[in-house]
């Protein structure tokens, strides 16, 4: 039995078009892809537009973005991504993660990656990001990914660091989401106790 | 001085991507002749060879191999690239390139450096928690050999000279270039001594170097040295073909297997995917690599950035195969070569004219 691709959702909290951020979301995806089968879905918070800003519960989003959010709970890993804006993440990052059930990215394997004008940014995963997560009980990938504006010509990465570092993190990242999503979908028994 | 081109080689040993197979040393070191009097055919300005001390290298004595070169070219200029002075001794240094300069009536060059990799340290006997203090202290004996003899010199880390007779001499000044990577203390070192700097640019954009660059010139400029005493050498990785598909699908595979061999993440080799390698080609990135055209212009569009002397590209990067690395070097020195000294000269001339 093969398994099912790894449904992969890409949230980017980036306010403009074209992004370095989806750059580096596209890049990431491109190498999860090459690494493995998988469906993947990228979000760009900025295109949600006023039924997504506007919102201030659940209950108000139509159905575009209800869509969204129900495709981050729903999937296999996420990815992550926000420039920093004023020390952190954008404003829209945080809005979305608002709206996500609060249970909806418990266990779930969720790659964190950054943008920033320098390296003074860079423990922005670290410092901001990686709490948020913490508190929504994700399991995060152990490596960031963080780039600077040096990194890019426009929307090119052209450090090639980056793309060792993004390799190094899907390697890490998709067994864990492969087994998760197993015990998900019933084909592995979840891990319990151990007796010895 | 007229803008120089050259070509830059480690003589890696990275075992073929499709056989396996690693090529044999002496095999490598024939290769790379061939590939200097090409480059000298070619009417290519500089060839220079690293060292490196463990067997994945075939180089570790570059002026041994230098002087085999020497004797099948007639122009081309031969270099160290780089000469680790930490963990050598700078009269045996010097007395190798002085007598390569000999042999070759007048062109050796060194170019000297603290090393990027560290194996040469526990070889020849040296500390490494002493890095940075044997690279100053060597590279002012160097100097002084260079400068005068008989030579009287003190230091802490060699055996004083006591009036030494060091030969052969050069019938001219050994030309000596510092070799720098990331760090603004060796550029500053650099200039301060008004030696001419070889900046080597690995990855990524090249714009990035432009700071470095003036910090070199600057404290070249503070220590009193003339302008055109401080050159500055841009060393690049790349592979030139008749077109843009061909360098990358040629020297791709070859250059993510000898990137692989050499640079590790958690102790394993980390590919470079072929995205990755295309990003280097583009026109902010730091390769040269792509078409005649292509090359041709980055050189020109760095000049812009840096007002350099010299480019170096360290061809073929991983063991391109020979065939494909002659014909690469042929396209640099008989398309590119011309028309950049062409137009960088009309730049000069007609900045000259603006300045009278």
């Amino acid at each position: 039995m093969t398994a099912a691709p790894l449904r992969v959702v890409a949230v980017v909290g980036t306010l403009s078009a074209p992004s370095r951020t989806t750059a580096l979301v596209e890049l990431i995806l491109a190498t999860l892809a090459a690494r493995t089968a998988v469906d993947t879905r990228l979000i760009e918070l900025h295109t949600l537009g006023p039924a997504f800003t506007g919102a201030t519960d659940r209950d108000q989003v139509d159905d575009e973005v209800a869509d969204a959010l129900r495709a981050v709970e729903e999937a296999d890993l996420v990815i992550a991504a926000t420039p920093v804006f004023r020390g952190s993440y954008t404003g829209l990052f945080k809005h979305f993660f608002d709206l996500v059930d609060q249970y909806g990215l418990a266990a779930k394997p969720v790659l964190l990656a950054a943008t920033g004008g320098s390296d003074r940014h860079a423990l922005v995963i670290e410092h901001a990001m990686r709490p948020l997560f913490g508190f929504l009980q994700a399991w995060t990938a152990p490596a960031g990914i963080y780039l600077n504006s040096g990194d890019f010509d426009g929307t090119t990465i052209l450090n090639p660091e980056v793309y060792e570092r993004i390799e190094m993190a899907v390697n890490d990242v998709v067994p864990v989401a492969g087994a998760l999503a197993a015990v998900r979908a019933g084909n592995a028994a979840p891990v319990g106790p151990v007796h010895v | 001085m007229a803008f120089e081109l050259g070509i830059y080689h480690f003589g890696e040993l990275t075992p073929d991507p499709t056989t396996h197979q690693p090529p044999a040393p002496g095999t490598r070191l024939r290769e790379l002749v061939e590939q200097a009097r090409t480059a000298d055919e070619a009417g290519l300005d500089i060839f220079a060879v690293g060292e490196h001390h463990r067997t994945d290298f075939a180089v570790s004595s570059p002026a041994v191999l230098l002087a085999a070169m020497a004797e099948n070219t007639r122009t081309i200029k031969l270099s160290s690239a780089v000469t680790v002075l930490s963990s050598d001794d700078p009269v045996r240094v010097f007395q190798q390139f002085a007598t390569l300069d000999l042999l070759s009536g007048g062109r050796a060059e060194i170019i000297a450096g603290r090393g990027s990799y560290i194996e040469s340290f526990p070889v020849f006997g040296y500390d490494l928690n002493e890095y940075s203090e044997l690279f100053a202290e060597k590279l002012d004996l160097l100097l002084k050999l260079r400068e005068e003899n008989p030579v009287t010199w003190r230091g802490s880390l060699r055996p004083p000279l006591m009036n030494a007779d060091i030969t052969p001499r050069p019938d001219r000044e050994l030309p000596v270039w510092v070799a720098v990577g990331g760090t603004p203390a060796s550029v500053v070192r650099a200039g301060r001594l008004g030696l001419p700097l070889s900046l080597a640019i690995i990855g990524g954009s090249y714009r990035q170097f432009a700071p470095f660059v003036d910090l070199y010139r600057k404290a070249g400029a503070e220590a009193g040295h003339a302008p055109e005493k401080l050159k500055v050498s841009v060393n690049s990785p790349g592979f030139v073909a008749a077109t843009h598909q061909e360098a990358v699908k040629v020297s791709h595979p070859y250059f993510q297997a000898g990137w692989m061999a050499n640079h590790h993440q958690r102790g394993q080799g980390v590919p470079m995917p072929k995205m990755a390698y295309e990003a280097q080609a583009t026109p902010a990135g730091a390769f040269f690599l792509g078409s005649v055209q292509e090359v041709t212009d980055k050189i020109m569009a760095q000049y812009e950035v840096f007002g350099h002397d010299r480019m170096m590209i360290q061809l073929g990067f991983g063991n391109v195969p020979q065939r494909e690395a002659l014909k690469s070097i042929e396209l640099l020195g008989a398309e590119v070569a011309p028309v950049v000294r062409k137009e960088i000269a009309s730049l000069e001339a007609s900045a000259a004219r603006v300045t009278a």
